[in-house]
């Protein structure tokens, strides 16, 4: 039985737009979603090293979930729930008319219910009341929470699960859920990035650990910049993705629309490093080889790729010398792009947003501009970089996602 | 200068992140190569450093810092500035400096 997975669906929540089609307008307008961070309730801010992110300001849940709906899940479940609710609609997913145990959801997450996880943490040493303890801190802290509530909104009972891989669990997301399609497991997977932690202690955390950008606190739209010489490290961004992932006989079976094919999945492991990664791109460029094996294409097939790039040092610099390494002499032909140059590092969500912006450029022939990409690195020079919209034909787009633990992740998406 | 007090606490700060005695660590020391630090462990050496002498290293400092002797003289110089320049607030001192 044919068992091609294709994705019918997408859904945004980001800094640059709520909603796909806002999202993707911004995108190509080239438009950053960077601003300055402008207080924690009452922290100094000048003791954060950094003091901008990729921040989502509009979002207002009561306008998509019911209040209850809303008010029982954390900021990045709700990320979730919006996000889903799109992608579903997007669709034309009409989930009475399916058999429920054939649908799943699959959510990537990397840090989950922070906002409510320090309140709570943080009022209990305070206050030292146990008993003052929120009925909904566990339901909530359980990182799980997003995978259930999205389960339950659309009565998906078919496999629930959670990646939590930092900042490539959502790659992973979809490439599970392609392996769940493949193996006849369920027809239809939710599959969904996010992450809405742009909270006093895990931002804290990310400063002390020296990874976040500081030279453009007074300047957010030019902090994330990846590729470039001056870029000096990540822009902490949140927000989610949702693609509905389903086997192309039944999508065919209800004439669904079809962005393009999810056509290939890599996971490895650098087992290097728990934050570094192996600064000869060996093991980067192993994982796209392994993506690309399972598509059944070779590297000189790759019209575009959708970098991890975070806009830190090392990590752009050694993607590029991976790609290199990889792809040869079609290294200067392929369209190279990072997503995170608008919305910053959305951890969890990050490799669904990548995965929605594949999607789109097979969808449209728009590859979204590499914002100030503006001095290229000599280390980073890709001819197909460009912080301009490229137009052209992509039959195959390669996305990747690279995370702490020494976790990558590769997926392969082919025009249909 | 390698007997400071500051450098006594640097190498015993030193000494006491590897495990190793502080007395065989030596001003020459490279942090990476003899030391065998890495990035991260960079990272975590300075903010037991930062918390030691109450400092802000900023991010542009960090690859100023190679041998032991250079972390010595960067808390010293930090601790107490040469007059001409003022001592206020961490680290506006390299504001312009390439970042490599």
């Amino acid at each position: 039985m044919d068992r091609r997975v294709v994705v019918t669906g997408l859904g945004v929540i980001s800094p640059i737009g709520i909603g796909t089609s806002e999202f993707w307008k911004a995108a190509l307008n080239g438009r950053s979603g960077i601003t300055a961070i402008q207080a924690f309730d009452g922290f100094p801010m000048e003791l954060y090293r950094s003091r901008v992110a990729g921040q989502v300001l509009d979002f207002d849940p009561t306008k998509f979930l019911e209040s209850t709906q809303a008010e029982r899940v954390d900021r990045y479940a709700q990320f979730a729930l919006v996000a889903a609710k799109e992608a579903v609609a997007d669709s034309g997913l009409r989930m009475e008319q399916e058999d429920p145990h054939r649908i799943g959801v699959i959510v990537g997450a990397g840090m989950g219910g922070m906002v409510m996880g320090e309140r709570e943490i943080t009022q209990l040493y305070k206050s030292q009341k146990p008993n003052r303890v929120h009925p909904n801190f566990i339901p909530q802290i359980t990182l799980n929470s997003a995978s259930g509530i999205v389960a339950i909104a659309h009565g998906a009972k078919g496999p629930n699960l959670t990646i939590s891989t930092a900042c490539s669990s959502s790659a992973h997301a979809i490439g599970q859920a392609l392996s769940c399609i493949r193996t006849g497991q369920a027809d239809v997977l939710i599959a969904v990035g996010t992450d809405a932690s742009i909270t006093p202690l895990v931002f804290a955390g990310f400063c002390s650990l020296r990874t976040l950008s500081t030279h453009f606190n007074d300047s957010p739209a030019r902090a994330s910049r990846p590729f470039d010489r001056a870029r000096d490290g990540f822009v902490m961004g949140e927000g989610a993705g949702a693609l509905i992932l389903e086997s192309l006989a039944h999508a065919k079976k209800r004439r669904a629309r079809i962005y393009a094919e999810v056509a290939g999945y890599a996971a490895t492991s650098e087992a290097y490093h728990i934050v570094i990664p192996r600064e000869d791109g060996a093991e980067m460029a192993a994982t796209m080889a392994t993506a690309l094996a399972d598509a059944g294409i070779t590297p000189a097939q790759v019209d575009y790729i959708n970098a991890h790039a975070t806009s830190t040092q090392i990590g752009d610099a050694v993607e590029v010398k991976a790609i290199r390494k990889l792809f040869q002499a079609r290294a200067e032909k392929v369209l190279v792009n990072a997503t995170k140059s608008l919305v910053g590092h959305t951890l969890g969500a990050a490799g669904a947003l990548g995965a929605v912006a594949c999607a789109l450029a097979i969808d449209t022939g728009q590859v979204h501009p590499t914002v100030n990409y503006d001095d290229p690195d000599p280390a980073c020079v890709l001819a197909g970089i460009s912080a301009r919209v490229q137009e052209r034909r992509i039959n195959t787009a390669l996305l990747n996602a690279f995370g702490f633990g020494s976790n990558n992740a590769a997926v392969v998406f082919r025009k249909h | 200068m390698a007997t400071s007090p500051i450098a006594d606490q640097i190498r015993d700060a030193l000494g006491a992140y590897l495990k190793q005695d502080p007395t065989t660590i030596h001003p020459h020391h490279t942090l990476r190569d003899d030391l065998g630090l890495d990035s991260m462990a960079m990272i975590e050496l300075l903010f037991r450093i930062e918390e030691t002498f109450d400092l802000q290293i900023p991010d542009d400092d960090l690859q100023g810092l190679v041998t032991v002797s250079d972390v010595i003289e960067y808390v010293e110089r930090k601790l107490n500035p040469a007059p001409a320049r003022q001592a206020k607030g961490p680290a506006k001192r390299l504001p312009a400096r390439k970042k490599g």
